[in-house]
């Protein structure tokens, strides 16, 4: 049964040596870094120690504003939500409870605790299957303004507008205070750090690049999103917490989503995407604000948004990728050159014998409103068969295939899949029983390297490491020979967006079949490619079917590739199979010749 | 080819991503009327090189003359309203407008749009039937069609297409090649064409070249009796 061979994850040793880690140098930065914040409150008046303590907070709450909308691609406005409980449980527990180390636990537990059951709740109703980006960052505004109002509703408990203050805390000397929050964010950062540099943050960028592509992958997208977010809130309430056990006060502000924009805007000056540049951004403008503020209450105001617009416009990515720039320009060698991963065999997975057909398809329908454009779909495929589906442009061929790659797709009809029911479910779930989907469209990760987006696709069968990259790439055998006869091999780090439109095309379908699928389907797999990197790919495709007796579904229009590949071909015409018969039946037939092909057969070849 | 005499004239143009080059020192001259074909396997600069003519990627060197008159600092818009169409591998539609107002967009005067529609719409009768549908629900093929039909609804003086036949079906391909000879004899309309399908490139264009490596490494006319052979030659190593 499928089950057997989907949760067989590869065994591979993991030793040192195959792993790349940021660890030692991520180490000396943050010796370093903790040794800047260990001196510093000697050399800085108490005012700006008072002010960087808030900062420095403040910041690694932005660090988890860039995770989310920087690599993630999750606009999010309700960061400071999070902290605003952290906040709050600290001084609830202490004006309420008691104070003491027992209760400073108790109420940091609970703060976390609080924080991560919000973000669960925000993430599932921001992040279910079908949700829009859009849902997200309503759901993430909305929440800073309802905690508020819960605030406000609090009476004497929250001390609705003015908030809690003069609540027991410990009152340490500002240095003590300092290096804990230097402390915090430094390992906030060094932890983040580790974690986007890993396989997995990887995954995160991916997933901001090509949600569908992902979800098509297997990978489930909205429980990374909703975890993440948890996570992000843990660290937002610990901040929060940190924020009024030393101040001493909280207010309803703390929660608000003016807050929760500001961080934005920290995260988008200092550069999304770069961890460090928000992290400093967030210092600086907090820091000039506090001491500005005072002074010039209007137009620091004023001055903070005409040069937010100032470097939006001049420098969309932020200032820290011209820092870097800058940088690699003065210091020759500090160029990094991101070394390619070896490309290695994958284990083979054994497959269990099977007595159910791959796909039988029984009665299925599709329409959008009035339009019927799939009707009555009954076929099998069958172990080891190239099925090419032909048929005119606007037959319904795509639409086929998006109801056999996600269960929510059609309109009814029933799919099994080596005998089990696809049902209603979501992408991933299709992929799990077997099914692997290249689409249409050349759809890569454009940011990504040729080998990472390789890697993202192994997500299922080998599950990324968190804080480490992998020096190797394992591929089974066709994934290989895909990348391998195409070209791709010498281009493993280049960025996908860079590749050539046919080359693309390669590396997506090298992704799908990374994925070992025992049904795949393919929607014009060799479009843009020359006749002859095509007869490459067909003698892949065909190997296969003959030597893995997998089952592939080929929408081709080029009915010279279709006669020499398949081995069995459907017609479909407006929504209908009309004929399901041997290649010669198929591609001799005068239905064919009239509907489709016209008078050349092999009009949608390569060449002579 | 006489530079003065063509309507695009390419010299020596270098483009490419970043720090990689991708077209070298290419030239390329089209004439008023006539189709010139750009062949070649993957990656190897044909695309970049009509996105450079755009001005969607920039010089580095070499220029691009429409007219006689230098574009090759004009961003797109202004390439574009040289009379010149563009129709690139990826499918520039607009999703959610009507296949209708997709084609509405393509057209510099409102007023003939009907007589375009009837004209082109012979040679893709689909579109005529379904101007309100949401043109994001087209197939990939239909949409492909639409496009087709926007640029030469705009009777454009110079035609880039890349790609036009991926994903179009065999029958259709054949009515494309008929119906661009067609126009050309009507309109005096140039095409520079970037294909993979060998057959109809020959077809259809007057003169080919192969794109090797960001240059061009052979070219012809398309009649001469050999172009097939020595093409599949450039294409099989």
């Amino acid at each position: 049964m499928a089950e057997h061979e989907q949760n067989h994850p590869a065994k591979r040793p993991a030793t040192a040596a195959r792993r790349r880690s940021d660890l030692g140098t991520v180490l000396k930065a943050g010796v370093a870094a903790l040794v800047v914040l260990g001196v510093a409150p000697f050399f800085l008046d108490i005012y700006t120690v008072n002010v960087l303590i808030r900062a420095l907070l403040l910041a690694a709450l932005a660090l988890t504003v860039d995770l989310l909308w920087g690599y993630t691609g999750i606009l999010t406005f309700g960061q400071s939500a999070f902290f605003g409980i952290g906040a709050y449980a600290c001084a609830l527990v202490f004006t309420h409870w008691g104070f003491g180390a027992g209760w400073a636990i108790l109420a940091l537990g609970l703060g976390i605790v609080a924080a991560m059951a919000v973000a669960a709740l925000a993430g599932w109703l921001a992040f279910y299957h079908g949700a829009s980006p859009l849902y997200g960052s309503i759901v993430t505004l909305a929440l800073p303004i309802v905690l508020t109002q819960v605030v406000f509703a609090g009476g004497r408990t929250t001390g609705s507008s003015s908030g809690l203050s003069g609540f027991p805390t410990y009152y340490w000397s500002i240095e003590i205070w300092f290096w804990i929050a230097g402390a915090f964010l430094v390992a906030v950062t060094a932890l983040a750090w580790l974690f986007v540099r890993s396989d997995m943050g990887r995954v995160l960028v991916a997933i901001r690049e090509n949600e569908t592509r992902c979800a098509y992958l297997g990978i489930p997208v909205s429980r990374i999103k909703i975890m993440l977010l948890v996570a992000a809130g843990a660290i937002g309430a610990v901040a929060g917490f940190g924020y009024a056990a030393f101040t001493n006060v909280v207010a309803p502000e703390l929660t608000g989503f003016l807050l929760g924009t500001e961080l934005l805007i920290w995260v988008a000056l200092g550069g999304r995407g770069t961890l460090i540049g928000p992290v400093i951004g967030a210092i600086l403008i907090d820091v000039t604000s506090s001491y500005l503020s005072g002074s010039l209450p209007f137009y620091w105001k004023l001055l903070v948004g005409v040069l937010f617009v100032v470097v939006i416009v001049a420098l969309p990515q932020g200032l820290m990728p011209e820092v870097t720039k800058l940088w690699r320009r003065m210091v020759p060698g500090a160029r990094r050159t991101a070394k390619a991963p070896t490309i290695e065999p994958a284990p083979v997975r054994e497959v269990a014998p099977r007595v159910e057909q791959p796909l039988a398809v029984r009665g299925v329908h599709r329409h959008f409103g009035s339009l019927q454009v799939l009707q009555g779909i009954d076929f099998v495929a069958n172990e080891g068969e190239l099925l090419s589906l032909v048929g005119p442009n606007g037959a319904g061929k795509t639409t086929l295939i998006r109801c056999l790659a996600d269960g929510y797709e059609r309109s009814g009809g029933d799919i099994k899949v080596f005998g089990r029911d696809l049902g209603r479910g979501p992408p991933d779930r299709c992929v799990a029983l077997g099914i692997g989907r290249k689409f249409q469209t050349a759809n890569v990760f454009a940011t990504l390297t040729v080998a990472e987006c390789l890697r993202v696709a192994r997500y299922r069968l080998e599950p990324p490491s968190i804080w480490s990259s992998d020096n190797t790439l394992a591929l089974p055998e066709a994934a290989r020979r895909i990348v391998e006869e195409t070209g791709l091999a010498e281009s493993l780090d280049t960025e996908a967006r860079h590749l050539a439109h046919g080359q693309k095309q390669a590396l997506e379908l090298a992704m799908v079949l990374a994925l070992e699928p025992r049904i795949v389907l393919l929607d014009e797999p060799t479009a843009g490619l020359t006749r002859n990197e095509r007869e490459r790919i067909g003698a892949i495709l065909t190997s296969l079917t003959e030597r893995e007796r997998l089952s592939i579904l080929l929408v081709e229009h080029d009915l010279d590739f279709v006669r020499e590949i398949s081995s069995r071909v459907i017609v479909l015409h407006q929504g209908k199979i009309v004929l399901d018969g041997s290649v010669k039946e198929v591609v001799g037939s005068e239905l064919v010749r009239e509907i489709y092909a016209g008078t050349a057969l092999d009009g949608g070849g390569g060449g002579p | 080819m006489n530079g003065e005499a063509a309507i695009l004239a390419v010299s020596g143009l270098t483009s490419g991503y970043g720090e990689a080059i991708v077209v070298r020192g290419v030239s390329v001259a089209v004439a008023p009327g006539e189709i010139v074909a750009l062949l070649g396997k993957n990656g190897m600069g044909k695309s970049t090189l009509l996105k450079t003519v755009m001005g969607f990627l920039p010089a580095r060197e070499g220029q691009v003359t429409l007219h006689g008159r230098d574009v090759t600092r004009d961003p797109p818009y202004r390439v574009a309203r040289q009379a010149i169409a563009y129709t690139p591998q990826e499918q520039a539609i607009f999703q959610d407008l009507s296949v209708g107002d997709n084609l509405r967009l393509g057209q510099p005067d409102a007023r003939w749009f009907d007589e375009e529609l009837a004209r082109v719409g012979e040679v893709f009768p689909f579109l005529k039937e379904r101007l309100g549908q949401r043109a994001g629900t087209l197939s990939g093929g239909e949409q492909k069609m639409m496009l087709v039909a926007r640029a030469l609804m705009a009777r454009p003086k110079l035609m880039l297409v890349d790609e036009i036949t991926e994903g179009l079906q065999p029958s259709i391909i054949q009515r494309l090649a008929k119906a661009l000879l067609a126009e050309r004899a009507r309109t005096g309309m140039a095409m520079l064409l970037v294909e993979q399908n060998v057959r109809f490139a020959l077809e259809v264009a007057d003169r080919w070249a192969v794109v090797k490596l960001g240059e061009i490494d052979d070219e012809g006319r398309s009649d001469a009796p050999d172009a097939a052979a020595r093409i599949a030659k450039h294409l099989s190593v």
